[in-house]
């Protein structure tokens, strides 16, 4: 009984701390302060530990390529294969990584370079170091009716206070109107090629280790037979450094027509397979 | 009683947390740039936005410059891009960046202000204190160091310094390619505040120090404030038909083979390639 009123007296309090807070937020026009202690500490720069290792498998507990086990339809399947198989011959497959292009929803936050977080009252925000930054709308809109659709989507959050301190714990995303395509990792593993995939995450510190930051990511969509979630991980880094990086300048893929070629450290072509001729020249006047 | 005390407690908490937090808030000591802004001349406007493109900007460049500059010119009226890389998605960097030919947000947090843009990477402004750390890379953006300053003294800062350095290249101006000096020892001082009779108007005084030039030249730029943006996805991609090696441009004919971008241009190296009779 005891307990059970102690329980209502604390309920009571959060209740009047968040209520308090609130009214705080509106006077005083959202000081830094007070967002301060109520949201969670995400200061600082985040790094994917998985990146850089000669790979970035979607799911950071399995292998990348076939090892994911992705639960995949069997049309989707067979066009992941062939992506492995173009890819084992010196190609791309259906990876865009070569182009350039954002990685868009979700495979984004695979975060290959790091990002920081900051977070305001209406917009949290993603800013990587490689990629324009990603907004997480936590004002309570509706999806807007006339977005365009992108690769990363429209995403709109929600802070929950699941321990009831008073505190917010978690955002819950929800990310939806996509273009495409897009793909999981660089092996190509794809989502549907009509785009309307959903992606659900769930970002929290770890309980035991502020020092992680979980992103619980499912993604629903019709190249899966069922919604796929993974655990991605990202590690706080104290004293961070910043390195710029275009993809564009570091990119050693080329494509003239429709062959692949690579780009040597001095600037000049190369072949991507054995016995690979050289591009067409007989535009050029004086040909080597 | 143990109801009255507990609620007691719960109230004085909450009063005492709210008076701390509107207290914090009235030391709110920064200015209200937090905002999507937008630069409303146009991408093709030359960096002094008072002055016609090209030569009429009559920058103060040296005559070695001056010769890079009009070398540029008549490439660009000759179809190539001169100076102007962006066409290879090559990073604009300081001071161009701040051209905003794309709408930037401003994020303030105590030691470190962020500028996000659309259609570049977030550019960090340290306002710790700390001096750029041993061992920094040099990149387009530079490394950018800032300081608030409360100038009319009413206990709310109104003005962000910013010094930038540590720059790579190349890098140009404008999209005619007004050149920065290839030793990328550049230095750029800003001075960002609100205009004192419309808040909605966010001034930016820039004053590139560069060998390329005989003197610092400073120019004003003026962004609008929106009151209720939207975020457009965008990322640099070439135009379709342009192939890039290195910093050599070429072109993609109509039958997907390579082209020459103008008279007389050389093939690209093809050494790697082995002859016919060797495959």
């Amino acid at each position: 009984m005891k307990n059970r009123m102690q329980e209502t007296f604390d309920r009571i309090a959060t209740g009047l701390k968040v209520l308090f807070a609130l009214l705080a937020l509106a006077i005083a026009g959202v000081p830094a302060a007070a967002r301060d202690t109520l949201y969670p500490d995400l200061a600082s720069q985040w790094r994917n530990p998985t990146a850089g290792r000669g790979g970035n498998p979607w799911d950071p507990n399995k292998p990348m390529g076939l090892g994911q086990q992705a639960p995949l339809t069997a049309e989707y399947q067979a066009k992941f294969e062939a992506s492995l198989k173009a890819q084992k011959e010196g190609g791309q497959g259906s990876s865009r990584g070569s182009t350039c292009e954002i990685a868009g929803m979700p495979k984004m936050m695979n975060f290959a370079e790091p990002m920081e977080i900051v977070i305001r009252p209406k917009v949290t925000y993603f800013i990587p170091m490689q990629v324009p930054a990603r907004r997480i709308y936590t004002d309570g809109r509706d999806w807007p009716a006339d977005e365009p659709p992108t690769l990363g989507g429209y995403s709109i959050g929600k802070w929950i206070d699941q321990d009831g301190d008073g505190r917010y714990d978690v955002l819950e995303v929800e990310t939806r109107n996509f273009t495409g395509p897009r793909v999981f990792e660089s092996t190509g593993l794809p989502l549907h090629e009509d785009n309307a995939t959903i992606v659900k995450e769930k970002i929290y510190l770890d309980r035991n280790n502020s020092d992680i930051l979980h992103d619980e990511i499912t993604t629903i969509d019709n190249a899966l037979s069922r919604p796929w979630t993974v655990d991605r991980i990202y590690l706080r880094v104290r004293v961070p450094l910043w390195i710029e990086k275009n993809c564009h300048e570091s990119n050693p893929h080329l494509t003239i027509g429709r062959e692949e070629y690579f780009l040597s450290a001095d600037n000049k072509l190369m072949p991507v397979r054995k016995d690979q001729p050289p591009p067409d020249l007989r535009h050029f006047k004086q040909p080597q | 009683m143990t109801f009255r005390c507990a609620i007691g407690r719960s109230l004085l908490g909450a009063l005492l947390w709210t008076a701390v937090a509107v207290v914090s808030g009235s030391a709110e000591t920064f200015p209200d740039f937090e905002s999507q802004w937008r630069n409303p001349a146009s991408d093709r406007a030359g960096w002094d936005p008072s002055k016609p493109a090209g030569s009429a900007q009559q920058a103060p460049l040296t005559p070695e410059y001056q010769a890079i500059f009009e070398a540029s010119l008549r490439d660009q009226a000759a179809g190539g891009r001169g100076n102007n890389y962006q066409s290879s998605c090559v990073l604009d960097g300081m001071p161009r960046l701040m051209n905003l030919v794309a709408p930037m947000e401003i994020l303030i947090q105590p030691g470190l202000t962020f500028f996000i843009f659309k259609n570049a990477f977030a550019r960090r402004i340290h306002t710790d204190g700390a001096l750029m750390p041993a061992g920094e890379p040099p990149s387009y953006q530079g490394y950018s160091t800032g300081k608030w300053v409360d100038e009319d003294h009413d206990g709310r800062f109104d003005v962000l310094e910013i010094e930038t350095h540590n720059f790579k290249g190349p890098r140009a101006l404008d999209a005619s390619g007004l050149p920065l000096h290839k030793d990328n020892q550049t230095l750029v001082k800003e001075r960002l505040f609100l205009d004192k009779n419309d808040k909605d108007i966010l001034r930016n005084e820039i004053t590139t120090i560069d060998k390329a030039f005989t003197r610092p030249w400073t120019v004003g730029k003026n962004y609008q404030r929106v009151h209720n943006p939207r975020w457009s996805e965008y990322h640099c991609q070439p135009p379709s038909n342009a192939v890039f090696i290195g910093l050599d441009e070429y072109r993609l004919g109509p039958d997907g083979r390579l082209m020459p971008l103008y008279d007389n241009q050389p093939p690209p190296d093809m050494r790697y390639f082995k002859p016919p009779q060797a495959r």
